[in-house]
């Protein structure tokens, strides 16, 4: 069973993919997260609108979480794409994506009926829109899962990372290690 | 000196020099690493706080631009002899986006008007089909029809928002909005009663759900210049609005 095996004993053209999973990985969470601040970022009020409509954080919390998560995530995406520091990247991004899920599962639980605002939107419902809660939680887990596979496995191809010689070199892991994280 | 010797520390010398390579080559990524960390962090916090920047409201005029109850239910915030650009104004006063609305360009489109540049027009309508948001947006809305004065009016309407219930509970009960409206200066004796009695709950649905119709209102707030909505980008950008408002009027 090929799963059962670590990576470095799977067959060469496996290995060989590895990287470009990664690099698939880095493009597809890094853009999601481009996509999401781009869309809020023009409009601070409703940004901030929507991290209140969870009801979750308090005013000033909320206030400032509404402010700086566009930037965080136009930030983190364009060092997921650009496969820079990729390591701690992935870890921010999958950080953020367990929030996420962890806002939305709340929200479900306790009855809220909101949109996610997750691309903008003051998180509230348009007129007749029922909550899409199910499809959401269900891509943020697919994008946890991209953050773990990036943070797993890095830099993968095309990574500035590699360029400029930040990447683990195999031979001494973990002397790096703590540079990366 | 042995050759032995001499062997011994050539190979010493050899592998100092490797490992002082190493720790060059090691503080050389260390930098490189801190300084694109050091970079992010700084991008984050400078939108952060350009963000920040971008939604402070403007300080509210003393004196306010005349204000008018309209039979419809709308009211008109607008020195005598303005007639445009006109900025109509559709809210809900139960809809949390509308009170994001208030707070950020609320002082802008109040100060516009006093300053003459701008005919401004409420439109308070009740967009929620469900409940308990909808009887919670419909008190409040037949509520504020009770007033005659603007001034009183433009007043409670700022109660409102600032009062504003979760979306989740019933709120906006009745005597909590007799007593915002005294709070209001509304001094009327028949207002009490008007708001109890819910006289205008009727009225207030059926010009609500004209308004939508005829004005294609799709969700509040919607904040139309001169007809035209205005994208969310410049009605929730006290700055922006205000540049927009001008540029309108020349």
């Amino acid at each position: 069973m090929a799963a059962d095996i670590p990576a470095s004993r799977w067959p060469l053209s496996a290995q060989g993919a590895v990287p470009w999973v990664t690099t698939i990985a880095r493009l597809v969470l890094g853009g999601v997260l481009i996509a999401a601040g781009w869309l809020k970022i023009g409009t601070p009020a409703l940004s901030v609108q929507a991290v209140k409509a969870y009801e979750l954080l308090p005013g000033g919390v909320a206030t400032a979480v509404g402010y700086g998560l566009p930037i965080l995530e136009i930030v983190v995406g364009a060092l997921l794409v650009l496969g820079l520091l990729t390591r701690a990247s992935a870890v921010v991004a999958g950080l953020l994506m367990l929030a996420f899920v962890a806002g939305i599962a709340s929200a479900w639980a306790r009855g809220l009926r909101i949109d996610c605002g997750c691309f903008g939107g003051d998180g509230t419902l348009a007129a007749g829109q029922e909550p899409a809660y199910l499809s959401e939680l269900l891509r943020d887990a697919g994008l946890v899962l991209c953050a773990a596979w990036a943070a797993w496995f890095p830099p993968g191809r095309l990574a500035l990372d590699s360029a400029l010689g930040l990447s683990d070199p195999p031979d001494h892991h973990d002397d790096n290690e703590e540079n990366v994280s | 000196m042995s050759k032995g010797a001499r062997e011994a520390s050539a190979r010493d010398r050899i592998a100092a020099q490797r490992a002082a390579e190493r720790k060059r080559e090691r503080r050389k990524r260390l930098m490189v690493i801190s300084a694109v960390g050091v970079v992010a962090v700084a991008a984050i916090g400078l939108g952060s706080w350009y963000a920040a920047s971008q939604d402070t409201a403007e300080t509210p005029a003393l004196a306010q631009a005349p204000a008018t109850v309209n039979s419809d239910g709308t009211v008109t915030l607008a020195k005598a002899g303005v007639t445009g650009p006109v900025v109509d104004v559709y809210e809900d006063f139960q809809c949390p986006a509308c009170k994001a609305l208030e707070t950020s360009s609320g002082s802008t489109i109040k100060n516009l008007a006093a300053e003459g540049k701008a005919k401004v027009v409420y439109h308070p309508v009740s967009i929620f089909s469900a409940e308990p948001t909808k009887s919670n947006s419909i008190r409040a809305g037949a509520a504020a029809r009770c007033i005659s004065d603007g001034k009183q009016w433009l007043a409670f309407h700022d109660k409102l928002f600032q009062n504003q219930p979760s979306e989740t509970v019933e709120g906006f009960a009745l005597n909590d909005l007799v007593s915002w409206g005294e709070e209001a200066g509304v001094t009327d004796p028949a207002f009490p009663e008007c708001v109890t009695t819910q006289k205008h709950a009727a009225d207030q649905e059926s010009q609500s759900a004209r308004v939508m119709r005829e004005a294609k209102i799709t969700g509040t707030p919607t904040v139309k210049l001169d007809g035209k909505d205005l994208p969310n980008e410049v009605a929730f950008v006290p700055a922006k609005l205000r540049e927009a408002v001008l540029a309108a009027g020349q």
